[in-house]
């Protein structure tokens, strides 16, 4: 009722320049079977800061291909032609995340918003679903209380998390050998979770931290060179130093590696998070023989790369598992709709939950009912060396497939849909 | 003991950044009595700028090392020229807020072009090394930074000391009202002044470049640190700013290696210790306190 | 003479263009009907704008007017006013969610607690004037940042404190269209308090500081303390505006404490127009708006327009747009005059 009123003091009052492109909210739709009879995907993630090249506006457009292979795939049977892409940067900022979400919900007719990089901001929005009971598929963000303090019936988390990342690098790492390790966290929440996750990866595998270190984030000086110091004179001496810093701080925490020399001393190195476009970066050279865990990765078989490809010509590089995991997303939510024929988000939710999927991203893919969480194979990868790469981009050997089933947590109790 | 001198190395290293930074700050603020917020920008942009000559022109880092402060210092100047003078006669805190309004600008220029992804830039091959110091091994490349922050410092005192421009400074920075009572024109020095600064954070930069992540923001955050270190040494002291940045880095060192438990001390220690230097000699540690005039 | 060390440079500041003065002189009717535009607006906001970005300007404006009240009133500029706004922002968050309190309660505590610390910073901060006062400021805003952020069991660190309550004796206050309307009576009393201490006789003597230190001290002012007293009042009003921002996001991150935040305050202030307090409302209202659009418009370098706009008012328009629109005002009511 009173945006009714609302909207005509606006309208008597729209001089006020200030205004100019405010006001006018989303109808609810009568008896439609699609809200305002049209599908509004919202991306939103951080398109200027840290995170804006493995993801950002190269995600936009993994999700606007997706929509395009959506009507090419359905024509006339599509539920509707009127599909459109919203798009935020949110900076990595958890208030601005969680205005532009409730924005993007109330004022633009977002029906589902996607990827959402940076836990805090990843958290925020997952309330804001809740609260205005509408989807939300997060991929960028890490954390695992997604699935478990945080976790609601509207948010999904589709792409991996701290566990997946712990469980592969930690266990593979520690199971082929590397049993004493020396690990160096940057001191805030995806750090310490990383640690922690990754602590009981390795005790689980028979290894050992010998120690660890929380580096002051954000790292002003960009210097680890006392940590990387400290590494090779531990007793006993740890077989590999174990980084989970990220992004900015991963570059200098590797270079620094290297400059110490730290492979020559017999310390290797495994990387806790880390994306296509860090190993870009920081140059294959810098980085041969590091093994990660990867959500996916563009040149691993022939489905991947035709997407890769395809995605290459738009964007004029090689996709991230950002970028195909929001392209997947996108496409599951679409078809889900098609199917339902109505983009309520309770009934999409139904017809999500325990739903079995494969797709160019989610290989054995599972959305489970239980947490929301998105299960799908997970690889072990290594960087090659400098002389095994042939092709720019190709900077990677997949050396294991993780098994969907064993690549993520058992649903968490703290959990409660 | 090997470990002492390793990390007592480090700070030094990390305090060379610190003193070439300040020092910089310092002959500019002497010169205009111009806080240059815009300082740590043109830290990012000798960086970048030697990442850019790297990738586009393929020059190396020696050639990089000569042609980013001097082309900065042109940019300083212009700069200067442009902008800052316009502002000279008025109260000196609009040249603050020009100076931060700049470094907004520049960094989300640089962010446009090339994105916040930090680019590589490898360490020039003679310098790839560790040199031997019997008890302990260190990266050359840290090796020469040192060595070559202290040069650049002790060749800055001897520019100051023994030439007729350094004496202007040296004493518009140190007894500004008496140099202008003695009716020396300080005026035509002011440009190249300025330059000369932003010349000195462009060197920081490309230095910084084989050891640093280069990206946008790489000296956001960095330029608060100096500004304490500023503060601490005495803002119209150059040698006190040199010393405080030296001494900053040995003892955020020092705090991380021996107080690891504690990662907030090396973080705030740097604060701190101007709290205390405020609180007992207001005009910091090498500063002179002047009387209102 | 004083421990207080002044530059020269210091001590021949110019007074800083007052448009306030310009609007006092107006005549009464151009007063009240100035007030009466501006509770209108204020009361329409949310209607015309997104009432989400209707609250931010709201606290927003709160923040710009306690920046103003010691740069445009006493003379100093913080660059560390993030302390006093993110402080408050935390206390009032921790309070609302631990002791579940009502919501204006919580934004007191918040406030107070932002004044207290300003004490200290302030005894500190005010030994030194003009340039050295920013960066003292500055430097106090990044240390507290850094205890925020390493004090992780309290303030949860990058993750941010979560699920801040809009308490209020049971309302439903979930939509901002309403919570704004709640808080809108805050605002208003913070915003007729700064006018109160501007117009008072203690603003008097800070205006007077500002303009002649050395007349002040010469006078009997305890200088000091006066300074004090402003720093102290501006981080109460600046820690109102941060609960209240606190409470309308029901979330904390560490940016309200990052020297950026700081920022942007004075961004604010020197736009709206330095010591004309009304333009800080106006400055937080263009750039809050302004920032929402640029977002929205994909547009990335939202440092780049925000910091060129700020770097032509630095260089062509210092009196900001209230002052220069005070300023053309008063020159055309002066030509008809005669």
């Amino acid at each position: 009722m009173r945006r009714t009123v609302g909207v005509a003091a606006a309208s008597a009052a729209t001089v006020m320049l200030v205004a100019a492109c405010g006001g006018g909210g989303p109808q609810s739709g009568g008896d439609q079977k699609l809200t305002g009879n049209k599908i509004v995907l919202g991306v939103l993630n951080d398109q200027s800061g840290a995170y804006s090249e493995l993801s950002g506006k190269n995600s936009v457009k993994a999700v606007e291909m997706a929509v395009a292979d959506f009507r090419a795939k359905y024509g006339d049977r599509a539920v509707t032609t009127d599909i459109s892409v919203e798009t935020a940067d949110h900076q990595n900022k958890p208030d601005i995340a969680n205005t532009k979400a409730a924005e993007m919900y109330d004022r633009k007719g977002v029906d589902l918003i996607l990827d959402v990089p940076t836990s805090s901001a990843a958290e925020k929005v997952a309330d804001v679903a809740k609260e205005k009971q509408k989807l939300y598929f997060n991929i960028g963000a890490a954390t695992t209380t997604l699935t478990g303090a945080k976790c609601n019936k509207y948010t999904f988390h589709y792409a991996y998390d701290t566990y997946m990342l712990a469980n592969g690098t930690g266990r593979s790492t520690t199971e082929q050998g590397a049993k004493n390790w020396y690990v160096l966290y940057p001191n805030y929440q995806f750090g310490q979770d990383m640690e922690k996750s990754f602590s009981a990866a390795i005790a689980a595998a028979g290894g050992k931290v010998i120690g660890k270190d929380a580096a002051p984030f954000p790292n002003t000086t960009g210097d680890y060179s006392t940590f990387l110091l400290k590494a090779p004179t531990l007793n006993p001496k740890p077989d590999v130093l174990g980084t989970m810093q990220a992004g900015a701080e991963l570059v200098n925490v590797v270079k620094q590696y290297n400059e110490f020399k730290l492979r020559d001393k017999g310390v290797g190195l495994a990387v806790g998070l880390m994306f296509l476009t860090d190993i870009h970066s920081l140059t294959p050279a810098a980085l041969a023989g590091t093994t990660y865990t990867d959500a996916w990765y563009w040149n691993f078989d022939a489905r991947n790369r035709e997407f890769a490809d395809r995605f290459q010509s738009e964007t004029g590089t090689r996709p991230t598992f950002a970028h195909a995991a929001n392209y997947s997303a996108a496409t599951q939510y679409l078809e889900a709709v098609q199917a339902a024929g109505t983009d309520d988000a309770d009934t999409i939710v139904t017809g999500l939950e325990g739903k079995t999927v494969e797709d160019v991203f989610l290989r054995n893919g599972k959305i489970r009912a239980e947490d929301h969480r998105v299960v799908h194979d997970a690889y072990l990868a290594q960087v090659k060396p400098q002389s095994e790469v042939t092709e720019p981009w190709d900077y990677v050997k997949v050396l294991k497939t993780i098994p969907a089933a064993e690549a993520f947590r058992a649903p968490s109790s703290e959990c409660k849909l | 003991m090997t470990g002492f001198l390793q990390n007592t190395f480090n700070g030094l290293v990390s305090g060379a950044f610190y003193a070439l930074l300040a020092l910089g700050l310092a002959v500019i603020f002497g010169m205009l009595r111009v806080v240059n917020f815009a300082h740590g920008a043109f830290y990012m942009l000798g960086a970048f700028g030697a990442y850019v000559l790297l990738t586009e022109a393929g020059v190396p880092f020696w050639a990089a090392l000569v042609i980013m402060p001097l082309g900065l210092a042109v940019v300083g100047m212009a700069l200067e020229r442009a902008f800052i003078h316009r502002l000279t006669r008025l109260d000196p805190l609009y040249n603050f807020l020009l100076t931060f309004g700049l470094t907004l600008i520049l960094q989300d220029l640089v962010k446009l072009r090339y994105g916040v992804q930090s680019s590589p830039y490898q360490t020039p091959s003679a310098l790839a090394g560790s040199v031997d110091f019997g008890v302990f091994d260190f990266p050359t490349y840290r090796v020469f930074i040192l060595g070559f922050a202290v040069a650049v410092c002790v060749g800055v005192w001897w520019l100051l000391t023994n030439t007729r421009i350094g004496m202007v400074v040296r004493a518009s920075t140190e007894r500004p009202e008496l140099t202008q009572a003695f009716g020396i024109n300080v005026g035509r020095w002011v440009t190249p002044v300025f330059g000369f600064g932003i010349g000195l954070a462009g060197l920081a930069g490309v230095l910084a470049a084989p050891m640093r992540a280069v990206n946008p923001l790489m000296g956001a955050d960095l330029i608060i640190v100096v500004f304490a270190v500023v503060v601490i040494g005495g803002l119209g002291s150059i040698f006190g700013s040199v010393a405080a940045g030296f001494g900053i880095g040995l003892v955020q060192a020092w705090g991380e290696a021996y107080l690891s438990d504690f990662p907030i001390v090396s973080q705030t220690i740097v604060f701190v210790v101007m709290a205390v230097v405020l609180l007992w000699r207001p005009a910091g540690l090498f500063g002179r306190e002047e009387a209102p005039a | 003479m004083t421990s207080t060390v002044d530059t020269p440079a210091d001590a021949a500041r110019p007074t800083p263009p007052s448009g306030l003065v310009t609007v006092a002189r107006a005549p009464g009717w151009v007063r009240y009907a100035l007030l009466a535009v501006g509770l209108l607006t204020a009361l329409w906001l949310p209607n015309g704008l997104y009432p989400a970005v209707a609250v931010d300007i709201l606290c927003w404006a709160l923040f710009a007017v306690a920046v103003d009240l010691l740069l445009g009133f006493t003379g100093l500029m913080s660059f560390g006013h993030a302390a006093f706004w993110g402080t408050s922002a935390y206390v009032t968050g921790l309070v609302a969610i631990h002791l579940g309190l009502p919501f204006p309660v919580a934004v007191l505590a918040g406030a107070l607690t932002a004044a207290a610390l300003a004490v200290p910073i302030g005894y500190l901060a005010v030994k030194r004037t003009g340039i050295y006062f920013a960066m003292v400021t500055l430097a106090f805003a990044q240390l507290v940042y850094y205890v925020a952020n390493e004090w992780r069991s309290v303030t949860r660190g990058e993750n941010g404190l979560q699920g801040v309550p809009r308490e209020l004796f049971g309302l439903d206050l979930r939509d901002d269209y309403y919570f704004y309307y709640a808080i809108l009576p805050i605002v208003l009393l913070g915003l007729a308090a700064a006018w109160r201490i501007v117009h008072s006789p203690f603003g008097r003597v800070l205006v007077g500081i500002r303009d002649n230190p050395a007349r002040a001290r010469a006078l009997g002012y305890p200088v000091h303390r006066y300074k004090l007293t402003a720093f102290v009042l501006s981080g109460f009003i600046a820690g109102l505006g941060g609960g209240l921002f606190a409470v309308g996001h029901r979330f904390v991150s560490l940016d309200v404490l990052h020297w950026t935040t700081s920022g942007k305050a004075v961004i604010v202030v020197v736009l709206g127009g330095i010591g004309t307090l009304w333009g800080g409302v106006l400055g937080a209202a263009i750039v809050v708006r302004l920032e929402d659009w640029l977002s929205f418009s994909g547009f990335e370098a939202i440092g780049l327009v925000t910091g060129g706009i700020f770097v032509l008012v630095v260089l062509l328009f210092r009196r900001g747009i209230w002052g220069s629109v005070a300023a053309l005002v008063t020159r055309w009511w002066a030509a008809r005059r005669r």
